[in-house]
């Protein structure tokens, strides 16, 4: 346990060292949360009342704190462009990252659970605060819901984390990863609830949503901030979620490792 | 693999579009036809503009491996190299994509095309292309100095091609000013559409303003063509 607590330390500590990186990002993150809430604005003003009643069960201001809660999530929970290994396996360099004595699931979980902190540090709260100033964004009703928010970002951090390591392991049997890359971006963009909340899309795309893990990535913790559903309920679908993927990665991972050719291995 | 991969992305993010219409009467007046034609410009425009510049884009990898003096020593331009250092087909997904919307969205729309039009709208596209070509070059001009900060302008390129998705008048003040006077998408997505698409200005521009989208990337070009002029002369190289 003292290794994956040092190994969260150290990638925690490397992600905190490029610091115009990060102001760049912020910026970008801002910019993008700025677009999308204002179009959002102006759908709802669009509505009759001007945008004070509820489209499916959404206030405007509900919708525009989701915007802005999502464009903070988006670092912590990094969603696209992790092929670390995928890389290793192409590279054939796992060979010898298998041999070494510790489990190389938990080793990747335990730098990414150290690079998610710090990047919801640096880069999901100012970009929230940049929400809050310009925005109508909602505050959590009471204090235990925010408390329950960030324990569910910690879960949803995970979840992601099982997820990308499973796309990821596909490098096992296709070389070119880029495709699947798309499919799991596009899969995440319309199913987790990233681009708009689930309930604005078609019944049949709801339903396969609900049935699969994407939302507990996205949706469900902005449904605890918001107070869309109970605590236990959100942090609950999370857990159940996290414990499938784990036995799932686990023994795709026991798979992979089996019918594994390394050149000049 | 990639084309089809970038293709699904994008076609997911219009499902979400046409979606929001189902439930939201309009987006600051205008419909879903209306948004999908800007939408098809905006990446049009942009696929091409990304596909010119695409070798340009590796002058921080280029400078970074201390390569970018090889190019200099060369007897011709330092840009046209960069140019076709690189040259990719990935963004003729989008592109493809992006025609499609934008013919979607002429034949449905409630506008009569003309051969003006039409004619307009081709240099529209060639315009927008060189602007987010520079946009592009933008990029590569402040790698010479810094290899951190560069994403900043990704707010300016995908960002402007999202916004010049969008109706303009829906944005906040400041955000319009940027992105028209100082990075001038909306002079090439939003007021040339308000000419094809019979719209009313709503931000009380003068007449003229649906047609300066050549000379906004003539000038926009200028400006990024001295900065690329400065950048090489004040380059030094890395490594010993």
């Amino acid at each position: 346990m003292r290794l994956y607590l040092e190994l969260a330390r150290r990638s925690f500590q490397q992600t905190l060292t490029y610091r115009g990186a990060t102001l760049a990002g912020i910026f970008v993150n801002g910019i993008f949360g700025i677009m999308l809430a204002s179009v959002f604005l102006a759908l709802y003003q669009s509505q009759a009342g001007g945008g004070s009643g509820e489209v499916q069960g959404w206030s405007r201001d509900q919708t525009i704190t989701l915007v802005w809660i999502n464009q903070s999530l988006l670092m912590t929970v990094y969603l696209w462009g992790w092929w670390e290994v995928t890389r290793n396996i192409q590279s054939g360099a796992i060979v010898s990252e298998l041999l070494k004595p510790y489990d190389y699931f938990s080793y990747w979980l335990s730098r990414d659970l150290g690079r998610a902190f710090a990047h919801s540090l640096i880069r999901g709260v100012p970009t929230f605060v940049i929400g809050l100033i310009l925005f109508d964004v909602l505050l959590p009703e009471t204090w235990v819901r925010f408390v329950a928010f960030l324990v569910s970002i910690a879960l949803a951090v995970t979840v992601s984390f099982c997820l990308r390591f499973m796309v990821n392991l596909a490098g096992f049997w296709v070389l070119d990863y880029r495709g699947i890359a798309s499919i799991f971006t596009a899969a995440i963009n319309v199913l987790s609830g990233m681009l708009a909340p689930l309930a604005f899309l078609p019944e049949p795309v709801r339903i396969l949503a609900n049935a699969l893990p994407f939302r507990a990535v996205i949706m469900t913790p902005n449904e605890v901030y918001l107070g869309q559903v109970p605590i236990w309920q959100g942090l609950g679908f999370q857990l159940v979620w996290i414990c499938v993927l784990v036995v799932i990665a686990r023994k795709v991972m026991g798979i992979g490792e089996r019918q594994l050719v390394v050149q000049g291995g | 693999m990639q084309i089809f991969g970038n293709f699904i992305v994008n076609f997911a993010e219009i499902i979400v579009l046409w979606s929001l219409f189902q439930l939201f009467e309009d987006l600051g007046g205008w419909s879903l036809n209306e948004v999908l034609f800007l939408h098809g410009l905006s990446m049009v425009m942009f696929s091409a503009g990304d596909s010119i510049a695409n070798g340009v884009q590796t002058v921080p990898d280029l400078i970074r491996d201390g390569n970018f003096d090889r190019i200099l020593v060369r007897p011709m331009s330092a840009y046209i190299q960069s140019m076709v250092n690189e040259v990719s087909l990935r963004h003729f997904g989008l592109m493809g994509q992006g025609l499609l919307l934008l013919t979607i969205g002429m034949v449905t729309v409630e506008s009569t095309w003309t051969v003006p039009k039409l004619a307009y709208m081709v240099v529209v596209i060639l315009s927008g292309a060189g602007l987010f070509a520079a946009l592009f070059t933008v990029e590569a001009i402040l790698s010479f100095w810094t290899v951190n900060s560069i994403e900043a302008v990704n707010a300016f390129t995908y960002g402007g091609s999202d916004l010049g998705q969008y109706p303009l008048h829906i944005f906040h003040r400041g955000m319009r000013f940027v992105f028209l006077f100082v990075i001038p998408v909306g002079f090439l997505t939003y007021y040339p559409s308000l000419y094809f698409l019979d719209k009313p200005d709503p931000l009380g521009l003068p007449g003229f303003a649906p047609f300066v989208a050549p000379f906004a990337t003539f000038l926009f070009c200028g400006v990024v063509g001295r900065g690329w002029a400065f950048a090489i002369r004040h380059y030094r190289s890395t490594g010993s």
